[in-house]
Parts: C-alpha cells; sequence; structure tokens
C-alpha cells in the first residue's frame, strides 16, 4: 500500500501539481486548501507526511504546524514547509514549532519528491 | 486534455485572479496605505503565482515575480512606504505579469514583452534597499566540483534523541543514501540505551555508521542529512582519493587570496554548514581560540593534510613580495662565519664532555651539536640562490654571438629555480660564459653546413642544472657538429702530449682538449671545434671543487657536465696528522689509504702502486716539520681529475666535518694550501690544495730520470679505503 502524503496550500493549481508529482511517485494524496481545512482533514487517516505552505489565509503553515503537535493521532507526522528565499525568520520560525523539513521556493517537482523521499521511506 | 494540461489551466486560470486580487489590493492600498491585511494578501497573490509557476516551470513568470514579491515584502514588514509612484510602477508590473501569463499559456515569447519586463525592474530598482538588490532567484546550488568515481566514503550518525519526535524516521535517510550511492555496509548501535525502566519508546537513541560506495561532493552527501542536521552528530570521512582531488582543486584556485574557509568550501572538503559551525564554535571561544583550521579539524569537519594544503596555497596567493626579505649579502656572510664558529665551539665542547665522562653533560652537548647541526643546514640554505639569473644572462650572449657569426641558435634553459651557493653561482658564470662561447664558435655549424646534415636551420644550446645526491649538476649541450675525436688525438701526438703507439680509450681522447696547452694552438682548436681555455674552464670548476665532464658525438653535438658541491663554506674534510700538526684533505679527492713501505728510500719521491707509478709528496719535508717520524708513515692517495699521487703522512684520523675558513691575503700566494679550520680542541689545521699537491708531485716525479727503476712496493701492501 502506497504512503499517503497531505498538502496545504491554498493555490489550486500549486495543489494540483504538487498532488501530480506525488501520484506519478506512487503517494497516495489529500489536499488541504488552508490549516483550518486541513486539520478539519486529519480525521483518524493515515497520513505520512505533511507538505504545507508557510503564507495562507485563515490559519497560516506555522499556526497549522503548532496545533498539528497538540493533534494526538499526528503530532509525530513529518512536515514540510514550502519556504521562500529570503523568508529565513519563517523558515525559523517553522524549525521551532515543529517542521524541521522545508523546500525552498521556486522549486521543481524532482527537489520536492527529494526531499520527500529523505522522510518516507519507500 | 489530460491532467497536466488541466493542472496548467488551472494554474493561468488562478494567476488571473491573482493578478486581479493585486489590482484590487493597489487600488486600496492608495485609499489606506496602513491595512495590514491588504497588505499581506497582495504579497502573498505574488508569492502565490511566484511558487506556482515555478512548480510548472515557468521560469519567465518567476524570474519577474520574483523582483515585484521582494519589493512588496519590503512594503509588507515597512522598510520602504507605499507612495503613488509605486503604485503606478506596481500596477505596471501586474499588468506585465498578466502579459507573461498569457504569453506563457500561449507558449510564445514576445522580445518587445521582454524589455518592456527590463524597463519596468529598473524603475523598481529606486525603490529597493541597497542590501535587497543582490536578491535572484537561488537555482538548486551545487559546488560545481564533480567528482566521477564512485569511492568509499565512511559516515557516522548519531540520531539527536527528538528524532522521532520531529516526525524523522532514520531509516528513511539511509533509505534515501542507497539513492545516492551503493551502501556497503550499515551498523546499527545504541550506546546510550538507558536500562528498560528510564527507556522512553519516543526518544531516539541510535547511532549507525555508513559504508558507502558514493561518486558525488561531500556537500551533496551532507545535503542528505539538512533536515534533522541541527540535532544530530554526524561526521563523513572521505576517501583519500577525494583528499588528493581536493588539494588539487585547491592548487589550481586562482586570483586574490580567500579565507581559508571559503577555500576549503570551494575546494568541496569542508560543507557551508560545517564551516558554519566551525566559525560559530570559534567566535565562542573568545580571544584565546585557536586558527579556524585547527578548528574544523578538532570537529572532524576536515583532515590535517587538506587544511595543511589550504594554507600553503593562501600563503602562495598572498603574493611572491611578502614571501621574500632582501638582506645585504654581508650580515649572510657574517651569520655563516659565526655559525662556523659555532660548530667548532660545539665540537670543543663535546670534547670536552666526553673527556670528563660525565653523562649529564655529554647529553647536553650532545642536544647542543644536534642543534647546531640543523642551524648550520638552515644557515647554508640561506645562501642558496637560484641559477636561473646566471642562465638567463647568456640569452643576450647568445643572440648577439649568432648574429654575428650569421647563425640561427635557439638557447633554452631548464632548471632555472635549482639553487646553490651564492659564491658558486658568482663564480661559475665565467666558466659558463666560455664554454656558451665555445659552443657558438666551434660546436655549432653555419646554415649550410646544416642543412647538408638535413639538421634543422636553427640550432639548439640547452644549459640546465638539477640537483643530483648532493651535487649540483649544470650541463651546457648544443646540437652541433660534435668532437672529432681523429684530429685531437692526432694534434695530441704532434704535440707530444701522448706517446707514439698509445692507444686511449675515447672518454680520455675527449678530455685532451682539458689538457693546457692543447688549447693554445689556435689551429687545432679551429679544427676540434673546441678548446678555447678548456684547462682555464678546468681548473676554475676545480677550484669550486667542482669536476668537469665531456660526452659527445659526432655529427650530433656535445654536452658539457659540470658538476659542482652545494656549498663552499662547509665540506667533508679527511684529517691527516704529521707530527703535532693536522691537516685536512676534502674527503671526495682521497682514494685510498695505504702504508708506506718501510724499504723506500728517504729520497725517493714515487712508489709502484699494483703496477702503476704514484708520484708521492712527503709533507713532513713539504711543510718542514720538525719532529721524528713514527714507525710507520701512511699514504693517504689522492685525486684530482685524472692525475693521482700520495701524501705521506704520520696519522690517519678519519672524517671531519670541516668549516672552511679563508686564508688571510698575505698567504694567498702560498702553494698547496686552500685554507684553514680549527678543530674541536681549538687548534687549527690547515686544508691542503690537493691539485696544486698533485701538480707539485708530478713535476717532482717528472725531474726523474726516465731510466730509473721504480721500486717496487712489497706484496704486503695494506690498503684501506678511506
Amino acid at each position: 500500500m502506497g504512503k499517503t502524503v497531505m498538502i496545504v496550500d491554498d493555490s489550486a493549481s500549486a495543489r494540483t501539481m504538487l498532488g501530480l508529482t506525488l501520484k506519478g511517485a506512487g503517494y497516495d494524496v489529500v489536499e488541504g486548501s488552508d490549516g483550518k481545512h486541513a486539520l478539519s482533514l486529519l480525521d483518524g487517516r493515515k497520513v505520512h507526511l505533511i507538505i504545507s505552505d508557510v503564507n495562507m489565509p485563515n490559519m497560516d503553515g506555522i499556526a497549522f504546524v503548532k496545533a498539528l503537535k497538540q493533534t494526538p493521532n499526528y503530532k509525530f507526522t513529518p512536515v514540510i514547509m514550502l519556504t521562500t528565499d529570503g523568508q529565513e525568520s519563517k523558515k525559523q520560525e517553522g524549525k521551532a514549532a515543529g517542521a524541521k523539513a522545508w523546500v525552498t521556493k521556486p522549486f521543481s517537482p524532482t527537489q520536492l519528491l527529494d526531499a520527500v523521499s529523505k522522510l518516507v521511506l519507500q | 486534455m489530460n491532467e497536466m494540461q488541466q493542472a496548467e489551466q488551472a494554474f493561468f486560470e488562478e494567476a488571473r485572479d491573482m493578478l486581479r486580487q493585486i489590482e484590487e489590493s493597489l487600488l486600496r492600498l492608495e485609499n489606506d496605505a496602513q491595512d495590514v491585511e491588504t497588505l499581506n494578501s497582495l504579497f502573498r497573490a505574488a508569492h502565490t503565482i511566484k511558487g506556482s509557476a515555478g512548480l510548472f516551470g515557468f521560469d519567465r513568470i518567476v524570474a519577474f515575480t520574483h523582483h515585484v514579491e521582494t519589493l512588496l515584502e519590503h512594503l509588507r514588514t515597512g522598510a520602504i512606504g507605499f507612495e503613488a509612484d509605486l503604485a503606478a510602477a506596481l500596477l505596471s508590473c501586474a499588468d506585465h505579469m498578466g502579459q507573461l501569463v498569457e504569453e506563457t499559456a500561449a507558449q510564445i515569447v514576445d522580445p518587445g514583452t521582454e524589455a518592456a519586463g527590463g524597463a519596468l525592474l529598473g524603475r523598481l530598482e529606486s525603490w529597493l534597499p541597497a542590501s535587497a538588490k543582490v536578491a535572484e532567484p537561488q537555482p538548486g546550488s551545487s559546488s560545481g566540483h564533480e567528482l566521477i568515481q564512485a569511492r568509499l566514503w565512511h559516515l557516522t550518525v548519531a540520531f539527536g534523541a527528538d528524532t522521532f519526535r520531529n516526525g524523522m524516521d532514520p531509516l528513511a535517510f539511509i533509505g534515501y543514501l542507497s539513492a545516492l550511492g551503493d551502501v556497503c555496509h550499515v551498523a546499527c548501535d545504541a550506546p546510550e540505551m538507558p536500562e528498560a525502566e528510564d527507556f522512553d519508546p519516543e526518544t531516539c537513541y541510535l547511532r549507525w555508521e555508513v559504508s558507502l560506495q558514493y561518486a558525488g561532493t561531500k556537500e551533496a552527501l551532507a545535503g542528505v542529512f539538512e533536515f534533522i542536521r541541527d540535532d544530530c552528530e554526524m561526521h563523513i570521512t572521505a576517501p583519500d582519493a577525494a583528499v588528493g582531488e581536493w588539494v588539487e582543486i585547491l592548487g589550481r584556485m586562482k586570483g586574490e587570496a580567500q579565507r581559508i574557509g571559503d577555500m576549503l568550501v570551494g575546494c568541496g572538503a569542508v560543507t557551508r554548514h560545517e564551516l558554519a559551525a566551525a566559525v560559530a564554535a570559534q567566535s565562542g571561544m573568545g580571544r584565546e581560540a585557536p586558527p579556524l583550521g585547527e578548528v574544523l579539524v578538532a570537529q572532524k569537519a576536515a583532515n590535517p593534510e587538506i587544511v595543511q594544503a589550504a594554507l600553503t596555497r593562501q600563503r602562495e596567493q598572498r603574493g611572491e613580495e611578502s614571501r621574500f626579505i632582501r638582506v645585504a649579502a654581508d650580515k649572510l656572510d657574517a651569520l655563516i662565519n659565526l655559525v662556523g664558529e659555532l660548530v667548532i665551539a660545539g665540537a670543543g665542547a663535546n670534547l670536552l664532555a666526553s673527556r670528563l665522562k660525565e653523562p649529564r653533560m655529554l647529553e647536553a652537548t650532545r642536544s647542543v651539536t644536534d642543534l647546531v647541526e640543523e642551524i648550520r643546514n638552515g644557515a647554508l640554505q640561506l645562501r642558496m640562490v637560484q641559477i636561473g639569473e646566471t642562465f638567463s644572462r647568456f640569452r643576450r650572449v647568445v643572440h648577439d654571438v649568432s648574429r654575428d657569426l650569421g647563425r640561427q641558435v635557439h638557447l633554452e634553459i631548464e632548471g632555472a629555480d635549482t639553487e646553490l651557493d651564492k659564491s658558486v653561482v658568482e663564480r661559475i658564470a665565467d666558466p659558463l660564459m666560455h664554454l656558451v662561447r665555445n659552443a657558438l664558435d666551434h660546436g655549432i655549424e653555419g646554415p649550410e653546413e646544416r642543412r647538408a646534415a638535413e639538421k634543422p636551420e636553427q640550432a639548439l644550446l640547452l644549459l640546465r642544472a638539477f640537483h643530483d645526491s648532493g651535487s649540483i649538476i649544470i650541463e651546457v649541450s648544443d646540437d652541433g657538429r660534435g668532437l672529432d675525436r681523429a684530429r685531437i688525438l692526432e694534434k695530441a701526438r704532434e704535440r707530444g702530449l701522448i706517446a707514439p703507439g698509445v692507444e686511449l680509450p675515447d672518454e680520455d681522447v675527449l678530455n685532451l682538449i682539458f689538457q693546457p696547452g692543447f688549447s693554445t694552438a689556435q689551429k687545432v682548436t679551429n679544427l676540434s671545434g673546441r678548446g678555447v681555455g678548456m684547462d682555464v674552464v678546468r681548473k676554475n670548476i676545480e677550484a669550486l671543487r667542482g669536476t668537469v665532464a665531456i660526452a659527445s658525438t659526432e655529427g650530433q653535438g656535445t654536452t658539457i657536465v659540470i658538476r659542482l658541491p652545494l656549498t663552499l663554506a662547509i665540506i667533508d674534510g679527511f684529517l691527516i696528522g704529521v707530527g703535532n700538526s693536522s691537516y685536512v684533505v676534502p674527503l671526495d679527492m682521497v682514494v685510498e689509504c695505504l702504508q708506506l713501505p718501510g724499504d723506500i728510500a728517504p729520497a725517493c719521491n714515487f712508489l709502484d702502486l699494483r703496477g702503476e707509478v704514484l708520484p708521492f709528496i712527503r709533507l713532513r719535508q713539504l711543510f718542514d716539520i720538525d719532529a721524528p717520524p713514527p714507525l710507520h708513515e701512511n699514504v693517504v692517495v689522492v685525486r684530482s681529475g685524472a692525475a693521482r699521487a700520495g701524501l705521506v703522512v704520520d696519522a690517519l684520523m678519519g672524517e671531519f666535518q670541516t668549516v672552511i675558513k679563508p686564508l688571510g691575503q698575505i698567504f694567498r700566494n702560498l702553494h698547496g694550501i686552500g685554507g684553514s679550520t680549527i678543530l674541536g680542541n681549538g687548534e687549527v689545521a690547515l686544508i691542503l690544495d690537493v691539485a696544486a699537491l698533485i701538480t707539485l708531485a708530478m713535476n717532482a716525479d717528472a725531474k726523474r730520470a726516465p731510466s730509473q727503476e721504480v721500486v717496487r712496493a712489497p706484496g704486503t701492501l695494506r690498503t684501506a679505503r678511506a
């Protein structure tokens, strides 16, 4: 059975593109449009990895990770933050919140898959 | 429409939405420049466009939006204020982004759009703080030095206690490694594992050792662990071959001297992260902090060789001037002289200590002696200069002379950086000039002759210097006509230098041109091709305790090989005694030692050494020493060039490192003595001028009637190599 990756991004096209990339590499994909929406999707289903954007309306990536760490079944789920070059402070904030991995935008699909395979054993 | 195309369509739709949002936000900000939520959404829109475009590989949109995003970031953080001009510029930017999106959707590139984009960015420049102007989208960085061959790397990773809590899976990293290279060996252990009651299942206690066959950079390998680097302890041991390559890359580094850390990162030996960690550790150590190279070695980030190589390279790059100090030659000479005195004084102390037989004293003097020897070698090294300058002088000579003679000659210089004693360099210039002129005058043929001999018209003259077992060799070669042995032999017979009917080995024939008198006949000189002052050349070189040899192939050229000692200040001597006096013979001139046969008449001055006549000199008589001879006198057989003679002495006292002290001016006409030295006990010993003594012995020998019979040495002749 494939591993499940959750994508949290407010951009529908980014979600689609990330989804295509991950599905192409054999992962199952769950999409959340922002932090709040993503939390509502974490209803007990098995998620092996979460990829989250930082800048999102409603609940941004940092707040989402902080909330995630308080959610019993998901507090040890690894998170990859999608950060932007020049936003070093955001990256540090994300790390402090518990998102230890990151990919810097703009990135190619290969760069993302690279980061994913460092965290999820296939 | 496939999934990919659908996704792209979704992106274009979304981008159009975002651009509309940007437009609205900008208009809203014109009314209220402080609206934080609007500023944020403005930034987010540009950010989203850039991020998604990057994902789809729409680089034109990414590149332009990047600059807009940077500006909006500054606007959002308040680094710059919102103003009407800026709003107008940003609206134009939004329009331009729209244009880029439409062109990308239609898969066209309009050069006009590109130009307009450049102009817009120029307008934005004026609002950007200086520090932000360098910001460019960073593609995935690579250090550029790709190793080609797979080699065995070794990694040790002690995962941090929070690894599991952070959602990290050690196995995933090992799995990732196997995608990078060939994992040959994995060992896992847990030295920190507590007793069962203290065990925390959420804590990671694991340590992994991995051997990996890998063909990439250290930076890339360390990159595998970038997500856990802050929490884990990791060491990467590079294969030796990679270290060698790093040293090579260091050697090729050009330009300005860099900081040591940058050099190490540049060649790939240290990762950026390791450097940052070392710099942090160093600044944490305060004023007493060790150099960065040492910190890196201590942290096992770099091995000592590569740090040393980088330091050496750095020194090299800091420019030639700072590596040399100009020192007046007389200061240096004074130092060498003092070192000579030190050697003598040290030997004196040593002698005294061995007489006193006090072990602690002996030990102390011995270590002083060792140090003195090092100082002596170091001091002599100071006088070493490169021969290149002397060689280069001949460029002009070769140019002028070959033009005068109407010959084309190419001068080639090899080993210009070979070092030898300054005084030797000064005194070798004249003999070399002689040899070079000879080669040009007589060795190298005219153009017609060369053409006839099917040689290239341009002749080659080669000056070459190199070190060979404690000596320096200087060669002067030409590709001219070579020496005519038959003519040399003929002329030598004519001049009575060799008896008629005597056949000489090839080498000896060539050596005839070094004979005094041979060269004086101009006619012979021109015929033989060589000989102008060759005896003078040889004398000069021997005065430097050197030798000269000649090799020649008719029609192909001649090579003169000069062998010189590295220094004139100190020689290996052989100490001999006559009465109460001591003398030193340069060791390389001593052939053998034997006992003087007891039955030789006091007036006789030659003996039979294995069938050959050996003239000898009694030093007792020569120096008028008033002491009774011992029961058995000894003969030291010495040679200079091909000539041999014996020196009759009382005692053979063995090898002795001799510091040469020149004799004063008033002794300059003294024959048979070349200098003086001081022995460990403070006594003065004279250094014999062997070449002069041999001449003296030969002349005395020549006076004896040809008919006189050679006295045969008894069969019990005792011989011993010195």
